[in-house]
């Protein structure tokens, strides 16, 4: 397998997530990285990248995913996973409190 | 537009930050300003002071660059006695106390839990034996590595001290050369054995014979290569720039190629400001045109025959592939290699290197690039009593090849950028590796290298196998993990490491090697080095052979030691934090 792409440090935003890649003839379960940047100076742009385990995927070239984000798409999608996140703490704590 | 930290170094930078550092010194590591904190935490770094990680507030890292690993008579005994005064803080580690030196891959010293207000004595001590801090980080000359046994090797070509020292004397503090894009890594070799590791530095001389204008003999001075370097995922070997260049030359052509990088390097973004991404946009016939033209006014020489089908150090086979064990010098007197397991050495034992060196040798001791020390000018007749040492049970000059074998970097202990505890772990690897795992009887050497994070300072992508720091799950809990990678190495044609396996967690790496052993016992070709046999295998079957696997390996760290103030610290956690410390 070629190397990481994505440098992995203790400033990487997420060093372990679940995932998995889909296409239409695959799907492989894989540990990721995910990390959100922006150039230290005059950035223009959030870039969010992701970058499953190559050696968990055979059907895929070893590859990062980089995502430029404007800085009003980058609240919009922080603010899409906050209130996502609280439906499922939600849910889940609807659970615990079903026992 | 420039970077904050371009930003910052055009306001103060270089020698003139010592003013800054000293006052900030006297009046308390609470006078920094808190939003100038990582403006001044990054200057620091040129005077060799890097702030701990987060949770250890207040507290630095000092490295004291050696110039070639070299420590005169004494030095030694100085940098002991610093490590035992100084380099004592809130926490403590388990197998190394609470107060010790640590050994580099570039033949340094660091120091750890310094604090600002003992740095000018600190200093003072430092400056009256010959030591210095100066440039030791930051973007700058470093410490110039080399043959540690520059001078004094048997096996050398051409003696390389002279030449490193006046480097040294020259780029250090030099305000022409002060403030680069990035940091400037050099080596300079004299021996045929490699042991400069020229091939992984920006820029590397290494030995070489040319005859030169009407003369039929050969000359032996340097060829010079530029662009090496391990770090951000972007492994490159030095490129050969076809320059041959006599001793008396190297300055000038090392002050040329350092001018080159300032003018012309990034300084736009400091992911690309390494020289070694110069050379790849430019090629290395760019790069010795622009040096000819622009920055040298003599003819350069084309390359000289090289010796690098003789290296043998880190290659992966043959002898030498340290400078452990007991060695002969030029003037019939001995070197004896002694192993440092990871290179940190309590500040008792440094004290008592330092006696036993000028007991048996002339007080001089030098340092490898592989972590461990060397004590020069041991003559034949004192060898048995020195070698009978106690000390030498420890620190011993033949030990298993896993324990010579072993190189780690800082790790999560100290370091801002490590993900996963490294030192303590590699020292637990190294001896339950020796317990419990037989090479073949024929193979006496075996690199293990463990990085905390794709930085690289344990040069990971050049050994046979090479750890670095990731995540992974584990029983449904999170756990520090390794990714694997095999089969780097130096030598005439080095190659990085193959990265076959991911997130194999710690308890299991042990394991894993010794699966991987089995294996290449098994079915190794006769004579085989470990290094050819992973090179005829491809990546699925390399996987196979790590096979991870619990033993009686116990890792008492799995959990997420970059999340503790201290990883060995009895309250661990970010609340148990000390203050940073009180002003004396």
């Amino acid at each position: 397998m070629s190397d990481r792409l994505l440098r992995v440090n203790a400033y990487t935003t997420l060093d372990l997530v679940d995932g998995r890649a889909r296409g239409h003839e695959f799907e492989a379960e894989a540990p990721g990285v995910v990390n959100v940047t922006a150039p230290r100076e005059d950035p223009e742009h959030v870039t969010l990248e992701v970058e499953l385990d190559n050696t968990a995927i055979d059907d895929l070239a070893a590859h990062a995913d980089e995502i430029d984000l404007s800085p009003a798409q980058a609240r919009t999608l922080a603010e899409a996973l906050e209130s996502t996140a609280d439906r499922v703490e939600a849910a889940q704590s609807d659970d615990t409190d079903g026992l | 537009m420039p970077t904050d930290v371009e930003n910052w170094k055009s306001e103060v930078y270089g020698n003139e930050i010592r003013d800054h550092l000293f006052e900030f010194a006297e009046q308390g590591f609470d006078s920094i300003p808190d939003d100038e904190r990582d403006a001044w935490f990054e200057r620091f770094k040129w005077w060799g002071l890097y702030h701990q990680r987060n949770g250890q507030e207040g507290y630095f890292m000092m490295r004291i660059g050696t110039p070639n690993g070299v420590l005169e008579p004494g030095q030694l005994r100085t940098v002991g006695e610093i490590a035992d005064e100084y380099a004592r803080g809130p926490g403590v580690n388990p197998i190394f106390g609470d107060a010790y030196a640590d050994f580099t891959t570039r033949q340094s010293i660091q120091l750890h839990w310094i604090e600002l207000s003992d740095v000018p004595a600190i200093f003072e001590k430092l400056e009256e034996n010959g030591l210095s801090t100066q440039q030791a980080c930051g973007d700058s000359w470093r410490n110039i590595v080399g043959n540690p046994v520059a001078g004094k090797d048997g096996q050398e070509v051409i003696d390389a001290w002279p030449v490193i020292s006046d480097l040294n004397e020259r780029f250090k503090g030099n305000d022409d050369h002060s403030n680069l894009p990035r940091k400037w890594k050099v080596s300079v070799t004299g021996s045929a054995d490699g042991s400069g590791q020229g091939d992984i530095n920006d820029l590397a001389f290494e030995p070489a014979y040319k005859a030169v204008g009407d003369e039929s003999e050969d000359t032996v001075g340097f060829n010079v290569r530029v662009g090496g370097g391990l770090a951000r995922n972007e492994p490159r070997l030095a490129r050969d720039i076809d320059v041959w260049v006599p001793p008396e030359q190297v300055p000038d052509v090392a002050g040329g190629l350092s001018a080159l990088f300032r003018d012309y390097g990034d300084r736009e973004d400091r992911y690309n400001a390494r020289v070694k991404f110069l050379v790849d946009e430019w090629g290395a016939e760019k790069v010795r045109e622009t040096l000819q033209e622009e920055y040298v006014d003599f003819e350069l020489e084309t390359a000289g025959r090289d010796v690098r089908e003789e290296y043998t150090y880190n290659a992966g086979e043959g002898e030498r592939n340290d400078l452990i064990g007991v060695h002969g010098q030029k003037n019939g007197e001995n070197f004896v290699g002694l192993n440092v397991l990871v290179g940190r050495m309590g500040a008792d034992d440094v004290l008592e290197l330092a006696d036993l060196a000028e007991e048996y040798g002339s007080g001089e001791v030098r340092l490898s690039q592989r972590q461990n020390v060397i004590v020069t000018d041991v003559p034949d007749d004192a060898l048995d009593e020195f070698l009978d040492e106690p000390l030498l049970e420890h620190y011993s000059p033949s030990p298993s090849p896993f324990m010579r074998g072993s190189v780690a970097c800082t790790g999560t202990e100290f370091c801002s950028l490590s993900i996963v505890e490294t030192k303590n772990r590699q020292v637990r690897f190294a001896r339950w590796l020796k317990a419990n795992v037989d090479l073949p009887d024929d193979v006496d050497e075996f690199h293990i290298h463990l990085s905390g994070c794709t930085a690289s300072c344990a040069q990971p992508q050049i050994a046979d196998v090479s750890l670095r720091g990731m995540k992974t799950r584990k029983d449904g809990d999170p756990v520090e993990a390794l990714d694997v990678g095999l089969g780097g190495g130096l030598g005439e044609n080095p190659q990085f490491a193959r990265w076959v396996t991911q997130r194999v967690p710690v308890d299991e790496v042990p394991g894993a090697i010794a699966n991987l052993i089995e294996t290449f016992a098994d079915e190794r070709e006769e004579g085989e080095s470990f290094r050819a046999f992973v090179a005829r295998h491809d990546d699925d079957e390399l996987d196979a052979f790590v096979d991870p696997e619990e033993t009686d390996y116990e890792d008492p760290m799995m959990h997420n030691t970059k999340r503790t103030w201290y990883p060995y610290a009895e309250n661990d956690s970010m609340e148990d934090a000390p203050s940073p410390p009180a002003d004396d």
